[in-house]
């Protein structure tokens, strides 16, 4: 099903992008979780009233009453959508369409090893990576909340929104991965492994600011995901969680049927 | 016994590219050359045999097996090396040669250390840097590494200088001595003359003749025979135009190449 040594190597070939992410993430996780106090809670609130359709855009909010409130709403608007997804669209592309790009694919081919397998153990090593960045950022929200808000984060709840968050991402790396499986040249699979991840959030964005734009939020799957909802527990926000799962299951699944079906001119 | 069979293969690429009803065998133990130009079809055909490709119409089998459906099974016992290399680029060859025997699950002994001697490579240097030769051996390598029984070769000594061409061609041989069937495609007269039993020529995706490298030699082969004074005269001739002696007669042969015969087949194109 899986072969142990091309795992070995894409996971080291993510390696480097999860050290940068890594990085990036403790400096704004830790920055915002330490923002959660009321004066500076008050000026993060002053700008979203200066600049109301700017802040909600990028799904801002005021007036959080707790610190998985304030979480929800100054880092899974942004922050923790975007970093994710960068690392679905970079790997993505890498792990399928890069090999059959330049023709590295041939060695991977030329031995006694199933087209299945090898999308796969790609596959697996985009998923292991998606669920390395979910559960660091758990990690780093829960102790950076210890750390200067002790006892105010409640566990349970951020665990919810964190598997949503990992169902979220499980989804937008499937997109990439399949557009990676289906497509021979990497400007293809960027192009729309790319292309509609973004294209998706710019209609969030738009659905964010409300008024007539609010209907875009019928193109794009981060509608699905809805982190104070689920930190509520509501059902609406959980049933948008499986679809999403579902989503993801559907197109890896897809992009590994596909690659085991294609002709490939290498 | 019939070990690589294409029949009636046809790949439409439009504009007459591709390969058009292709048909031929190579059987146990036998070097085949697969000739042609530069877009002929012999790469196609070989991404056929290396299930790279579904075939639009006709089949390949390799050792009875489906080229396409069963190809993780008939790659347990073939060898490939492609025209144009491409290696991870960010290893070394060292560390290549180290993921493919984990990647294949070759454990214990394999020819690795006895063919890297034999092509005199040492592979430590980052691939990216490596010359063209240094890749074709390294290609060489990987390919045989595992012993096959089977062994495709896409134009496999462009790269290589005239001593390693050599080196090739003997190795070639003593593949064949040990029973192994290989398909060796070149657009090289030379190459295929010196190490194939037969040969098929390809032109814009048909195959216009597949018959034995003497057959085809003979076919285009033309003989004079010479009187000469004396039989010492007659010896020094024989020696110096590689011709048979009989008495005060001399019968040579024009030398004619593969390159002539192949031009005969291919005269138009190259005009």
């Amino acid at each position: 099903m899986i072969n142990g040594a091309l795992y070995r190597r894409g996971m080291k070939g993510s390696v480097k992008l999860l050290l940068i992410l890594a990085a990036v993430l403790a400096m704004y996780v830790v920055i915002i979780v330490s923002m959660y106090e009321p004066e500076m809670s008050k000026l993060l609130d002053s700008y979203v009233e200066l600049m109301p359709e700017i802040m909600a855009a990028v799904g801002m909010t005021a007036g959080a009453t707790s610190l998985m409130g304030f979480l929800c709403s100054y880092l899974y608007g942004f922050l923790l959508l975007i970093f994710p997804m960068l690392f679905c669209i970079l790997r993505g592309n890498g792990l399928v369409a890069k090999y059959v790009d330049d023709s590295s694919m041939v060695s991977l081919m030329s031995a006694p090893v199933r087209r299945s397998t090898i999308a796969l153990t790609q596959g697996a090593v985009m998923v292991s990576g998606t669920l390395i960045l979910t559960v660091y950022i758990t990690v780093l929200e829960w102790f950076s909340g210890e750390y200067y808000f002790p006892r105010q984060l409640d566990l349970g709840e951020l665990l919810q929104v964190n598997a949503g968050l990992f169902c979220l991402h499980l989804c937008l790396g499937g997109i990439c991965f399949f557009a990676s499986c289906l497509f021979s040249e990497t400007k293809y699979s960027l192009g729309v492994g790319a292309g509609l991840p973004i294209l998706m959030y710019v209609f969030q964005m738009m659905a964010n600011m409300g008024g007539k734009a609010e209907n875009a939020k019928y193109f794009t799957v981060f509608t699905l995901f809805q982190p104070e909802k689920l930190a509520a527990g509501e059902s609406g926000a959980v049933v948008g969680v499986l679809v999403l799962l579902a989503l993801g299951i559907v197109l890896y699944g897809a992009a590994v049927a596909v690659f085991t079906r294609k002709d490939l001119h290498i | 016994m019939n070990v690589i069979c294409v029949e009636h293969l046809t790949r439409d690429y439009g504009g007459g590219k591709g390969v058009f009803d292709a048909t031929f065998q190579v059987q146990q133990g036998e070097v085949f050359g697969f000739l042609g130009p530069n877009g002929a079809g012999k790469t196609t055909t070989i991404r056929h045999l290396m299930g790279f490709l579904r075939p639009q119409t006709g089949a390949c089998t390799i050792a009875g097996l489906d080229c396409w459906r069963d190809r993780a099974r008939i790659q347990a016992q073939l060898g490939y090396v492609p025209g144009e290399i491409s290696f991870f680029d960010d290893m070394t060859g060292v560390e290549y040669l180290k993921f493919l025997e984990r990647y294949w699950n070759l454990r214990g002994s394999n020819r690795k250390g006895e063919l890297l001697d034999y092509f005199q490579l040492e592979p430590k240097g980052k691939i990216k840097k490596m010359s063209k030769g240094m890749k074709q051996k390294l290609g060489l390598v990987a390919a045989l590494m595992h012993d096959p029984d089977i062994l495709i070769f896409d134009e496999p000594t462009s790269g290589l200088d005239p001593l390693m061409q050599s080196r090739f061609v003997d190795l070639v041989a003593s593949e064949k001595k040990k029973g192994k069937t290989i398909l060796l495609s070149s657009h090289m007269f030379e190459e295929v003359e010196r190490t194939c039993d037969r040969i098929g020529i390809i032109r814009g995706g048909k195959m216009v003749a597949v018959d034995s490298v003497e057959a085809l030699r003979e076919r285009h082969l033309r003989t004079y025979t010479v009187t000469l004074d004396s039989q010492a005269q007659a010896s020094a001739f024989a020696r110096d135009f590689h011709g048979t002696q009989n008495g005060c007669r001399v019968t040579v042969t024009t030398r004619q190449s593969l390159e002539e015969i192949f031009m005969d087949y291919y005269g138009g194109e190259q005009a």
